[in-house]
């Protein structure tokens, strides 16, 4: 089964410098490890939230409108994800375990559609 | 249903349904095929008698259905069918009736006390598909609407079959986890067990179930002081039970049953299960509260409580779990030690426990035993309006008659 491992974190804790530094050699090294278990299938750093444009439709056919901002003001944000390959959700949850987060954040582990 | 099947399907029902649930992993179509196997068990057994193995012979028939409703689900899917296999005659199934059936039990435990599975759905769903009480029994004993919990299953179910939770049993670097969800969803499932002091119907059932299950969990992880403790503190519990009740059928509290009457052979087991898990560590809430199951029960051979001993055991257990449920089980044995003031002050600093049966029943029998008669009768009255079980409300009346004439 594929699995989208979907990263949490308050942005803020990455104006430091360093903090960014580090973390990006720590998801290198992470990244590493599922390709050389051969279950990466994908991912992406998020850029800012700052840079987020949401468009909304607030009903079935109606019109869509533009707004400034992530879809949703809460504290930690979508700031990347990555697609892995993994044979259950247990699979899924320990490289979820392993992931690189800075301070406070959540991994959310989502089972990809199979349609 | 015959005599026959109902034996079979209390004796055997949970091992049928949780091989069939780990052959096929899917929960639904466990379910499914197992009730099929039952109605068909109807006609055919009314006909020959009952198989020589009657639970062989419904794992087996339900192994059968499970392939043909795997098989119409795919044609309604869109793809093309299998041949259909010939149809099983009772002759078929007698013979085929030896297959041994795997004991796939704690698998599906684990499945069923996934930290996926949301906390509120995890014993419920453990007692539907181990146990195979109906959703009206849970429902009841859970203390929930029967619409609410059958919600609750679905999700759950669907959250198990989409989130790809694995039918395994966890590798030993997972177990202290899992476990603690494990044996926190047993504890829900034997606490309603054990509130009804009668056990009679759905409860009765659970308490035998959580009976092999926890020796099940101790015999598999013997180096796990937690699932040992508890398998040691439903057997001190469950020991109890011939003498929870009076002649007359009313609940009788701990401390006025007649120690002969206890089960020497489960006190027994649960002390050496308690001996085995100590040294496993530093004692955790469970070894806690065994350990003060033993302290009530070794009055069978000293005569006394050890009151003192078992106030030291909650307080330390105070600092595991500082619930409610802790706290009001502490006043009652503080009340031993210091007298009824200290712990009718403790149980009334409690928040929020006034809905809570326990709470009341425990502030009713401190205003009593302080001769505080008119606030003792109020409390009774109000534990009386929150539906306790027969017993217990028999238990309950008495004493306020008797805080009435005395």
């Amino acid at each position: 089964m594929q699995y989208a491992l979907l990263i949490y974190e308050d942005e803020r804790v990455y104006e430091n410098e360093s903090a960014y530094k580090a973390i990006v050699d720590q998801h290198r090294a992470f990244a590493g490890q599922l390709a050389a278990a051969g279950k990466i299938r994908g991912g992406a750093e998020l850029r800012s939230v700052s840079t987020a444009t949401t468009i909304r439709q607030s009903g079935q056919g109606a019109p869509r409108s533009v707004h400034d901002g992530p879809f949703a003001e809460t504290r930690e944000q979508l700031g990347g994800f990555y697609l892995i390959e993994a044979e259950d959700l247990d699979e899924a949850i320990a490289w979820a375990k392993k992931l690189p987060l800075w301070a406070a954040g959540c991994v959310e582990v989502r089972p990809v559609g199979e349609g | 249903m015959t005599r026959a099947l109902e034996d079979a399907v209390r004796e055997a029902g949970g091992r049928v349904r949780a091989a069939l649930a780990a052959r096929f992993r899917d929960l639904d179509l466990a379910e499914e095929a197992f009730a099929e196997a039952c109605l068909a068990a109807l006609p055919a057994w009314a006909e020959q008698g009952p198989p020589r193995d009657p639970a062989a012979w419904l794992y087996t028939a339900a192994c059968r259905r499970a392939l043909d409703l795997m098989r119409r689900a795919k044609v309604r899917a869109g793809h093309r069918p299998d041949p259909p296999p010939p149809g099983p005659t009772p002759e078929d199934l007698l013979l085929e009736a030896d297959q041994p059936i795997p004991d796939e039990r704690l698998r599906l435990i684990f499945v069923c006390c996934h930290p996926a599975v949301q906390p509120e759905a995890r014993a419920a769903l453990t007692v539907k598909m181990v146990c195979g009480l109906s959703t009206a029994e849970i429902a009841s004993a859970f203390l929930t609407s029967e619409p609410t919990l059958a919600q609750r299953l679905v999700r759950a179910k669907r959250k198990i079959a989409d989130a790809g939770v694995p039918f395994e049993v966890p590798g030993p670097e997972a177990w202290p986890e899992r476990m603690d969800a494990v044996l926190s969803t047993l504890e829900i499932a034997y606490a309603k067990a054990h509130e009804d002091a009668a056990g009679v119907g759905a409860h009765a059932e659970f308490a035998g179930e959580v009976l092999r299950l926890s020796a099940l969990l101790a015999e598999l992880a013997p180096e796990d002081g937690e699932a040992l403790a508890f398998a040691a503190l439903v057997r001190f519990a469950e020991a109890r039970r011939p003498a929870r009740l009076d002649d007359t059928g009313a609940m009788l509290p701990l401390t006025e049953q007649d120690p002969a009457q206890w089960d020497a052979r489960l006190i027994a087991e649960g002390e050496a299960l308690l001996k085995q898990a100590a040294g496993k560590g530093r004692p955790g809430p469970r070894a806690l509260q065994a350990a003060i199951h033993a302290a009530h029960c070794s009055r069978v051979r000293t005569g006394v409580t050890p009151w003192a001993d078992i106030l030291a055991l909650y307080d330390a257990l105070l600092l595991r779990r500082a619930d409610a449920v802790v706290r009001l089980n502490r006043a009652v044995a503080l009340a031993e030690v210091a007298g009824a003031p200290a712990a009718l002050a403790e149980i009334e600093a409690l928040d929020g426990v006034e809905g809570w049966l326990p709470f009341q029943a425990a502030r009713a029998h401190l205003l009593a035993a302080l001769a505080r008669r008119e606030e003792a009768d109020a409390a009774f009255e109000r534990a009386l309006a929150l539906n306790p079980a027969p017993a217990e409300r028999l238990y309950l009346q008495r004493r306020r008659e008797a805080l009435a004439s005395g």
